[in-house]
């Protein structure tokens, strides 16, 4: 039975591979524990690790829709769940002005479905098949919105209060992820299972730049990864996450540069905005800094 | 929770999988995925052959935050291998079921029950000895100006409150037409918009995080200012505390703790290195790199602490000061030293870290806090 689980492990991280996320056997297994128990997988960590992209390849794998809820502050329950589409209803109402109908049925009629907007959360529980839900970022969103979270993580169902309550029509997979700028709830964490993303190390990074940037030389490949290895250990405001990995291998492959080494550092120090995103961190790579990184790659 | 259905897994290895949620609770875990029912549900599915996998799963099903989650392996290294690298391991056998059920630090204070705890933390078994050394906390619980303290820092808080930042809201008198809600509702009178719905600015707080100096020189002030920071986060939800003397330790967690000797058991731990030296250009610095980023925002407010007797570099507390006002909203320093009568701030901590701070206040005591209050309000607008 155990070695069925471990196998099932194994295929599942080839398949994340080929869809081009390399993922730790850990993640894997609460992918696969989450699918198992139907409770969300609450992910951490700092920003840029890929959190988000695990929603994303969960529904392609699943061939199933993502639906995604970008959380900010001052978030409410109309903008996540649904909102009525006043317009539509108004216009309603003057088109019934003149029907025989009587009140409590034209009341019902505007407060019907049909004018109802779904947002996120409310698509993501009447869906036919069951979606992807991603809630990004929930620690931007307030404490109060955590509450309304909680309610439907639990129940999976919304009330409406013209309508009634919208029970679920098929459970979601969930997804949160978190950069921790405000401490979540115990109530929200007991509810999730939970997984704590790092930046990749060497032998992680250099999988994913080969599966993102296949045209990259082997060679380029390792210094690459090597150099913003070496970036992260420093002392930075914002390090670098695989975004901007990515992102400054293009820009090295753009300014025709195929290898790292210290006679290029000036060329580096071109392509270094892709890499480093604040002025203070700008401040701490002058091009010694950077020809000793590129020295040691 | 053993009665449940359990056929593929035998008595023991059923026993040994629940005391597990238990065992990590009383190592200080918050309870993450739950006890016993979802681990036997988690091991029946994932099978118990291939270590790997279960370690996994289980990670992913009891961790709750980012410092459980790296503590785990040795946790489950510590409760599921073969003991050999764990002190007396035979205790653990014996502690089996107790653990499953109440964790052992129940009966507080109890030199018994401490002892015991120590036997279940593989890490903090060494540290015994420094524990007992450092700085006794059961002051924190004193009722004697307790409750002085959780009066002020009510009011502190109500008045708070009134600090308005930008946000709006929907009320019945506002500044702007909320144009949603108007037609909302006009729908009740067919469409003619008769009631006005109306915008107002919200009043959201602050977020205040404390910087508390809890080295020597600040000893008889200290305590005081752990209450505060205690009363204080009883009282609001978006304050982080955090102490320092040559380096920064979080203890928002540990204040928060509802079960006050659990609160001090778990700030003994953090006392490693209280009352030594004062680092506070360094510990600043720390801050900005570890903590920041996280949780100091726009609207955050950062209340330091401190005597502003500084054994490090003046430019780097000033450094990391002018980095730190860069992010927050406010910084307020509290000087115990201030009440002092003819006391000039000349000390070269303090004349580096002047010219970054909102204000600077006297905050020897219950008294000089009262009387700075509005001003801190006012600082905090």
């Amino acid at each position: 039975m155990s070695s069925g689980r471990a196998q099932e492990l194994a295929a599942w991280q080839r398949d994340l591979a080929r869809v081009g996320y390399i993922a730790e056997p850990s993640l894997v297994a609460a992918l696969l524990l989450m699918q198992d128990l139907g409770r969300p997988l609450l992910l951490e960590g700092d920003a840029g690790v890929g959190k988000t992209e695990v929603a994303k390849v969960l529904a392609t794998l699943r061939h199933t829709r993502l639906i995604r809820l970008q959380c900010y502050e001052g978030l409410d329950a109309h903008a996540a769940m649904y909102e009525w589409n006043y317009q539509r209803q108004l216009l309603a109402i003057k088109l019934l002005e003149h029907d025989e109908r009587g009140i409590a049925q034209k009341e019902q009629d505007i407060f019907s479905e049909r004018y109802l907007l779904k947002r996120p959360l409310l698509e993501a529980i009447s869906c036919d098949r069951p979606p992807v839900l991603l809630i990004d970022e929930v620690d931007r969103a307030d404490e109060a919105f955590e509450a309304y979270l909680l309610e439907l993580l639990s129940d999976f169902q919304l009330s409406i209060p013209e309508l009634g309550t919208v029970h679920a029509t098929s459970r979601p997979l969930v997804v949160i992820t978190s950069n921790g700028t405000r401490e979540l709830s115990d109530a929200l964490r007991r509810r999730c299972l939970y997984q704590y993303i790092d930046y990749p190390d060497y032998e992680k990074e250099l999988a994913i730049v080969r599966c993102k940037a296949p045209t990259v030389a082997a060679e380029l490949a390792q210094q690459i990864v090597a150099f913003v290895q070496g970036v992260r250990r420093m002392e930075l405001q914002k390090k670098p996450g695989i975004a901007e990995t990515l992102d400054w291998t293009a820009a090295l492959l753009r300014l025709g540069i195929s290898v790292i080494d210290i006679d290029g550092a000036e060329r580096i120090m071109q392509s270094l905005s892709a890499l480093i995103k604040t002025r203070d961190d700008r401040a701490a790579f002058p091009r010694e800094a950077v020809a000793r990184l590129a020295a040691a790659c | 929770m053993l009665a449940l259905n359990t056929p593929t897994l035998d008595a023991r290895a059923a026993a040994r999988l629940t005391g597990f949620p238990g065992f990590l609770r009383a190592n200080g875990f918050a309870g993450g995925g739950g006890d016993a029912v979802p681990v036997l549900q988690t091991a029946q599915r994932v099978g118990l052959l291939d270590s790997h996998v279960l370690r996994w799963s289980l990670q992913a099903l009891l961790c709750g935050r980012a410092d459980e989650w790296r503590r785990f392996d040795e946790l489950f290294d510590a409760w599921f291998l073969p003991a050999n690298r764990w002190q007396r391991p035979e205790r653990r056998e014996a502690d089996d079921g107790a653990l499953s059920g109440d964790q052992p630090s129940g009966a507080a204070g109890d030199a018994e029950a401490a002892a015991d705890d120590d036997e279940v933390r593989p890490r903090q078994a060494a540290s015994r000895q420094e524990v007992l050394s450092s700085t006794d906390f059961r002051a924190l619980t004193e009722r004697e100006h307790a409750l002085d303290i959780e009066a002020l820092m009510r009011r502190f808080a109500r008045q708070l409150k009134h600090v308005r930042l930008r946000r709006e809201v929907r009320a019945r008198h506002g500044r702007r037409l909320d144009l949603p809600g108007t037609i909302r509702r006009s729908v009740a009178s067919g469409g003619t918009p008769l009631h006005l719905a109306w915008k107002d600015r919200r009043q959201v707080r602050p977020r205040l995080v404390l910087l508390i100096d809890v080295s020597r020189s600040m000893a008889q002030y200290s305590f005081f200012y752990l209450r505060l920071a205690r009363a204080l986060s009883a009282e609001l939800s978006d304050v982080y505390s955090f102490l320092f003397h040559t380096r920064v330790t979080a203890v928002s967690q540990a204040l928060h703790d509802p079960d006050p000797w659990r609160a001090q058991e778990r700030l003994h731990l953090i006392a490693q290195g209280w009352a030594g030296g004062t680092r506070i250009g360094e510990s600043i610095a720390q801050f900005n790199r570890e903590h920041a980023a996280r949780i100091v925002h726009s609207r955050t407010a950062i209340l330091v602490m401190s005597d502003g007797y500084d054994t490090g570099e003046p430019a780097q507390l000033s450094e990391s000061l002018r980095q730190l006002r860069r992010r927050a909203r406010r910084i307020v320093w509290l000087n115990p030293l201030c009440n002092r009568p003819g006391y000039t701030p000349i000390s070269q901590g303090m004349q580096a870290a002047i010219p970054h701070l909102d204000l600077l206040a006297p905050g020897a005591d219950l008294a000089s806090i009262r009387a700075v209050l509005p001003s801190l309000i006012e600082a905090l607008r």
